[in-house]
């Protein structure tokens, strides 16, 4: 929940969206709390989470923003679009209809974030493959289709959670070491750590991380 | 030893044969030259003694480098020398100067029985002197390679001229002054070996030692004599130096040959060139022990060559002793020939105890080089360690230092976390909510602009105007005399606003925040609390209820936008509520906690104690702050409602 304050070089901003049920809240305490949250109760307009993580021997705190998914929220969620990093869009594998909606909360993604925002295509639920009703090819040629990384995962058992949180981390990561990603543009989703006080070597880190980075 | 150095040799030789009292006087100068082999190595010792500061290890070394040096670079001369099969009358000083050194190095290592045995020989010898110089004149007309097979035989009669025997036994006192220098700068190599063997093996295991080259070695031994400049002078291997020396022109010929024997003493630049087969084949087998200790070539390679040499020699000289003994034994006569034998075996008792003993320390002084040497080696690269060791150390202070930093660092985010209300309020996601609702707040805005720029006349005006109603709606009333409420009356009053306000949230677990807090302010036992302690507790309350305090506002912003039926007016009203309640709240608990420091300074007077306190009430201050700011960033919540 609470990690040191500023031993971490960047904060990013992440946002769950999709329908309701499909598994936002359990997927964000898969990865903040690694457990299962068997009855979750419906999201009131937004939640949140937070994990330090280790990207390329970076500290990056993800400040996660798990939205409500209920039809009526979606006025108040697309506030909370705005200075994204990274978008985990989730749909429920065992529900086609959680899938047939992706389309529409990828526009409001594409609409409300930055070009540069990692969107991130999660088909929860994968280990209840007897109800499948999404197949994972077909998930993957959209995800082709719209440029979106796809990884299936199950809050339930933890497959691929973590994953699709790093992935997307590293790839934010990648697009601020690139330069595609603007860190004073105020909607880039990132804020960067100035350093704090004796981490002067922060710099030196830097330049040393992006030599053993594996990304 | 590169070839110009042997053809140096040869040239020298050349010069030396045409001379014919030059063996004698080399054997002199020899024996001389044995009591203080190397000027150099001589000045070097004196300084050296003279240096008080100098370690006895350091002249030790320098002995024994030098006198190795002599053998081995001696031993490559002379064997490339016989390699090239240059034969010259010359081969007698060869022999003497050999002999002695056998001698000497026997006297080393045995000192009595080896000159007992020389008496012997030399008694023996005197006897002889006519056959003596007999057999001197035919070695000389022999085939070099005869002697080679008789080497002490005829070697020991060259030596003991009648005119030598004077400087014969005078050599043999300062043979015996030698020797004792000798022995004992060999035990002190010896101590120093072990001492050297203690000090560090894992440098000697190191593999790529290379001590074939005389450069290498120089520079070994220079590093090893702890940068002594004299040492310089010693392993001065250049050719053109040693030229002049060779240069029967210059100056008289005892100068000459001092210089010779200096040369070779130093360098193996010597009169030895000529070496007759019998040295070069005792040579060969030193220059393979010791080469094999330098590692100067591959050891099985000479070793195989030393072989080759070894039997093509024994052939050869079979052959030609099988020639020459008959003629020699009738023009000596029968009873001649007999003291022949008898001085001939003695004499090469005498040698091959020699040359044993000569492989013998040879061998242990390759020992001693190769361990000692490689402790050179360990020393060098202590020395390189040294020079890169400013790098290391800075490393290992940069370590320490960013290891200190770190740690103040963390002692310091330890206490920001313990201490910095900003960060306890973001751990508590208090300022994400405060975010989220600015979020909020904003796009309510927008929708409003967007609202405010479609009307036009009346609808302008009227919009304005319920804008500026709700704004007054949610103004706060002036600083109320409400200081004594109670936490009962807050929770009545927190829970009839969100009735009002009509939204499913609930201040209960606030509430029950501050009331943990303040059973743990209760239950504190103040004589064991620490007052830093306390703040702690006081700033993290605060925070906490403030967290709670925005989560719950920014809940209620997403509520009322999604109500269905809004009622501004009562909803700015319950938030204007919510808000004073709020604030009297965090006054209570800022109160409670700085009654609590309070009495520590009653307790310990000290001053500190009051900073805390005034920082108590500066984050009651801020938290309050921030309801307030929650307040202003719903009013377009409100106002979205309105219209």
């Amino acid at each position: 929940m609470s990690g040191g304050p500023y031993n971490y070089s960047y904060i990013f901003k992440y946002i769950i969206i999709g329908d309701m049920g499909v598994g936002k809240s359990c997927l964000l305490h898969q990865f903040t709390e690694k457990k299962f949250m068997a009855d979750c109760p419906h999201t009131i307009g937004v939640e949140f989470g937070t994990r330090i993580i280790d990207v390329c021997g970076q500290k990056i705190k993800l400040q996660i923003w798990d939205t409500a998914g209920q039809e009526r929220f979606r006025a108040v969620t697309r506030s909370y679009y705005r200075g994204a990093a990274g978008a985990l869009m989730v749909y429920d594998i065992t529900r086609r209809s959680t899938y047939n909606h992706l389309s529409s909360w990828l526009s409001d993604t594409r609409n409300l974030t930055n070009p540069s925002t990692v969107i991130f295509l999660i088909g929860n639920k994968c280990d209840l493959e007897a109800q499948r009703d999404v197949t994972y090819e077909e998930a993957s040629k959209f995800a082709e289709e719209n440029g979106l990384m796809f990884v299936e995962a199950s809050a339930k058992t933890g497959d691929n959670v973590e994953e699709a949180f790093l992935e997307t981390a590293k790839k934010i990561y990648q697009s601020i070491q690139d330069g595609r990603l603007d860190l004073n543009a105020a909607e880039s989703g990132v804020q960067h750590k100035p350093s704090t006080p004796g981490r002067n070597n922060l710099s030196n880190d830097n330049q040393a991380n992006k030599d053993n980075c594996s990304c | 030893m590169d070839t110009s150095d042997s053809e140096c040799f040869e040239s020298a030789d050349e010069d030396i044969q045409s001379d014919e009292e030059l063996p004698k006087k080399v054997f002199n100068k020899d024996c001389q030259n044995l009591l203080k082999p190397n000027p150099n190595y001589e000045l070097e010792a004196s300084e050296t003694l003279c240096d008080p500061r100098t370690e006895e290890s350091k002249i030790t070394r320098q002995n024994d480098a030098s006198i190795k040096l002599e053998i081995a670079v001696k031993g490559d001369n002379e064997s490339k020398n016989s390699n090239k099969a240059s034969h010259s009358s010359s081969e007698t000083e060869d022999i003497c100067q050999v002999t002695s050194k056998i001698n000497t190095i026997n006297v080393i290592d045995d000192s009595k029985p080896v000159l007992s045995r020389k008496e012997n020989v030399e008694g023996d010898l005197c006897n002889i002197k006519q056959v003596e110089q007999e057999t001197v004149k035919k070695s000389r007309s022999c085939a070099k390679t005869k002697l080679g097979s008789k080497i002490s035989k005829d070697t020991v009669k060259f030596e003991i001229t009648p005119e030598k025997k004077k400087s014969k036994v005078v050599e043999k006192e300062k043979l015996h002054k030698t020797e004792n220098n000798i022995i004992s700068s060999v035990q002190i190599v010896e101590n120093e070996k072990l001492k050297v063997d203690n000090d560090d093996q894992n440098l000697w295991d190191d593999e790529e030692l290379d001590w074939g080259t005389e450069t290498k070695l120089e520079s070994d031994a220079k590093h090893n004599i702890s940068k002594d400049n004299t040492e310089e002078y010693k392993f001065q291997p250049s050719p053109s130096s040693n030229t002049p020396q060779f240069n029967p022109h210059i100056g008289k010929k005892s100068e000459n040959q001092s210089d010779n024997w200096g040369a070779w003493g130093s360098w193996g630049v010597s009169v030895l060139s000529t070496a007759t087969q019998s040295v070069s084949s005792i040579t060969s087998q030193l220059t393979n022990v010791i080469e094999t200790g330098l590692g100067a070539a591959d050891p099985e390679e000479l070793a195989r060559i030393d072989r080759e040499e070894k039997r093509e020699l024994k052939e050869s000289l079979g052959k030609e002793c099988e020639q020459d003994i008959p003629s020699e034994a009738p023009s000596v006569g029968f009873g001649l020939g007999n003291l022949v034998k008898l001085v001939e075996n003695t004499g090469n008792k005498v040698i091959s105890g020699g040359l044993d003993t000569l492989e013998t320390i040879g061998k242990k002084t390759m020992e001693v080089l190769q361990e000692g040497d490689p402790g050179l080696k360990k020393k060098r690269a202590f020395l390189k360690i040294e020079q890169n060791k400013p790098v290391l150390s800075q490393i290992l202070r940069e370590a320490k230092e960013r290891a200190e930093n770190e740690r103040n660092i963390s002692e310091e985010v330890y206490m920001k976390k313990m201490k910095n209300y900003e960060t306890l309020f973001d751990d508590h996601h208090g300022l994400v909510h405060l975010e989220a609702l600015e979020l909020l707040s904003k796009q309510c805005e927008i929708k409003l602009r967007n609202l405010q720029n479609s009307l036009n006349g009346e609808q302008y005006t009227e919009f304005l105007e319920t804008m500026d109603q709700i704004k007054e709606l949610c103004e706060l009333p002036d600083e109320e005399e409400e200081d004594q409420i109670s936490i009962l009356e807050i929770r009545e009053k927190l829970k009839k606003a969100v009735t009002e306000m009509n939204v499913q949230i609930s201040y209960d677990k606030l509430m029950t925040n501050w009331e943990e807090s303040e059973v743990w302010l209760n239950a504190l036992n103040m004589n064991i609390c620490d007052e830093k302690e306390l703040h702690q507790q006081a700033i993290e309350t605060l925070a906490q209820l403030t967290s709670l305090a925005m989560e719950q506002f920014h809940k209620i912003g997403e509520l009322l936008l999604i109500k269905d039926r809004r009622s501004t007016a009562d909803e700015a009203d319950s938030l204007v509520q919510v808000t004073t309640t709020l604030t009297a709240l965090i006054g209570i608990a800022a109160a409670k906690f700085s009654e609590k420091l309070n009495s520590k300074i009653c307790e310990s007077t000290n001053k500190e104690i009051s900073g805390l306190i005034t920082n108590v009430f500066f984050e009651a201050a801020n938290s309050s702050s921030y309801i307030q700011d929650a307040l202003q960033l719903l009013i377009p919540v409100l106002q979205v409602g309105a219209v």
